[in-house]
């Protein structure tokens, strides 16, 4: 837990670091988007993760925070600081309905309902000429006032500014829950559903807050980049950022917090690494995502974690039964 | 007498054309430790999950203290404090003994959901009572020596007094326990057994327990129903229902009743 926490406020530290630091225009996209992942993935692991129930629908949070701060800059002029709040709590409310319908369902029945749920909205988003301007999308959201005749790489560092303080308060509130009773009962219904109940948990309580809470993170993302790219199509709802932060979280290891920071720079180096490779990248992924849930299901933090058990285990010898098969 | 604490009027429950149990009747006074005995598939489980919510009955009411509380899902009765333990072991396995513990205690270290995020004193002086509680729980089952290990790790017999002390960190009125001790060998059962004479009074108020080591049940129960084939057979005290003739035949078999 402490070593948890230090580790995070370094990361976040050393993050802040970096952006006084780097001053080219390429590298400062990869490190806004490792950030934008990181606080994706962080969201989705709260409920993979903490609660055990798997989303497939997240990208319709990321979607709904995209388009309601897109709209609510282009057409009443809201500034950054307010839309993306405002993305937050529209893909939270968004979230609190969903989750209240389809999480009285468990395991693959609500994984396809989110998935059917994402799907619907990409096609509304599609289709909704009137509101979203269908796949033309909304170009040309406004950029923050202070931007104006700056040049590119400040802009650059100012929107890695806004992407750490997004992935700070995420991490701080996910930190907060985590070793929260709250937390710890979201845990336990992912460890043994009948337990939880049999010491008093409502299941859907925390699954629902754990949804809510994700949901509301993933939206702001969601408006951050709407703003970030100055345009949001419906692909932001498609399935591409479902298998970007679903690999993070898997690689980096789900439930933990580290973890899904550790998936998000990994995965968006590979990704841009991989570029060349083109339509093998996904086939890539998809192999490496096997051989993590066979050989090291935890992720590489689980994995880390394990080793240094072991070394502790091996320092100081405890007598354990040896049945542990 | 105590007054009747936890009551059962005419529970019924049947799966398909099975009937499972059948007109039930019994009461748990507070103080006592009541055991619920019978032989394998007598129905004393589904007694179990229809009294904590797991189920719900076909017939029949279950009172707790002067309220009808038949029909509540299990969270629900775990917040009246009636909290039971399940006879295929259930734990937090992927958590530490004291993890589990300190899970247990969800209803007393409660707080408002923007108290989650925005913690204060008050939360952390309820986090280190709950903490410490928690250790205390851990002692009183005699797990000390595990207090950190993995719950995946541990023993049959630790498992078992794990199960108790997880039911018991939610600070039941009534704990149940379903076969608590199987599992256990004599000595571990008999340490088991001074421990749950410890309880009731202390920190809960009375005890249901399914069993099947018998000697166990003699030495702890104040009262005991017998069930068979979904009925109840007997009741009444332990040297009382022991001596009873249907009670050798259709549970201890007659030559065998000779307890342990």
């Amino acid at each position: 837990m402490k070593i948890e926490r230090n580790v995070l406020i370094t990361v976040v530290a050393v993050a802040a670091l970096l952006g006084a630091v780097l001053r080219d225009q390429y590298v400062l996209h990869i490190a806004i988007m490792v950030l934008f992942y990181a606080v994706l993935a962080t969201s989705l692991n709260l409920l993979v993760g903490y609660v055990g129930e798997f989303s497939l629908g997240h990208t319709a949070f990321l979607g709904m925070g995209a388009y309601t701060a897109a709209l609510c800059s282009t057409h009443l002029g809201w500034p950054m600081w307010i839309t993306l709040p405002a993305g937050g709590i529209v893909a939270g409310i968004t979230g609190l309905v969903v989750g209240a319908i389809t999480l009285r369902l468990q395991g693959p029945y609500f994984v396809i309902v989110t998935l059917a749920f994402a799907e619907v909205l990409r096609l509304a988003a599609g289709n909704w000429i009137a509101v979203t301007n269908g796949p033309m999308g909304l170009a040309g959201i406004a950029q923050p006032a202070w931007l104006a005749g700056r040049d590119i790489i400040e802009a650059k560092v100012f929107y890695y500014y806004v992407a750490l303080v997004l992935l700070a308060v995420a991490v701080y509130l996910s930190y907060r829950l985590v070793y929260s009773n709250a937390g710890r009962a979201a845990v336990a219904v992912r460890e043994n559903r009948y337990v939880a109940q049999s010491v008093g948990i409502r299941p859907l309580t925390y699954a629902l807050t754990a949804l809510g809470l994700g949901a509301f993170l993933t939206g702001m993302a969601g408006g951050f980049y709407a703003h970030y790219i100055s345009f949001v199509g419906p692909e932001v709802f498609a399935f591409p950022f479902m298998v970007s932060m679903i690999i993070m979280v898997l690689v980096g290891g789900k439930g933990t917090l580290l973890g899904p920071l550790l998936g998000a720079l990994l995965v968006t180096f590979l990704e841009e690494y991989l570029r060349e490779a083109k339509e093998l990248r996904l086939s890539i992924f998809g192999l490496a995502v096997m051989a993590v849930v066979l050989f090291m299901p935890r992720g590489l933090m689980g994995f880390l974690l394990r080793r240094r058990e072991q070394r502790a285990e091996a320092v100081v010898p405890v007598t354990r039964p040896e049945s542990a098969a | 007498m105590t007054a009747s604490f936890l009551q059962v009027r005419g529970m019924s429950k049947s799966f398909g054309g099975n009937q499972a149990v059948r007109d039930i009747s019994f009461d748990v006074h507070d103080g006592e430790i009541v055991g619920l005995i019978g032989p394998n598939g007598a129905g004393k489980t589904t007694c179990f999950n229809l009294i904590t919510g797991f189920y719900s009955p076909d017939a029949g009411r279950v009172h707790f203290r002067d309220e009808d509380v038949t029909g509540l899902r299990p969270y629900q009765m775990a917040r009246k404090g009636i909290v039971r333990s399940f006879q295929k072991t259930n734990i937090l396995k992927g958590l530490t003994v004291f993890e589990n513990v300190l899970t247990g205690q969800y209803l007393a270290a409660k707080q408002p959901l923007w108290r989650t995020f925005f913690p204060g004193r008050a939360v952390a002086r309820a986090e280190a009572a709950a903490r410490e509680r928690a250790a205390e729980i851990v002692r009183t089952m005699g797990l000390s020596a595990r207090m950190n290990a993995p719950a995946s790790l541990l023993a049959c017999g630790e498992l078992r007094l794990l199960e108790v002390a997880l039911a018991l960190a939610a600070r039941p009125a009534v704990l149940m326990l379903d076969e608590p001790a199987a599992g256990l060998n004599s000595h571990e059962a008999q340490r088991f057994g001074e421990v749950l004479r410890t309880l009731p009074g202390n920190a809960v108020k009375s005890v249901l327990i399914v069993e099947h080591n018998m000697g166990l049940v003699m030495a702890v129960c104040d009262r005991v129903v017998v069930m068979n084939f979904g009925q109840k057979l007997a009741e009444g005290a332990p040297a009382q229902v022991q001596a009873d003739p249907l009670v050798i035949e259709a549970y201890l078999g007659g030559a065998a009743a000779r307890p342990a």
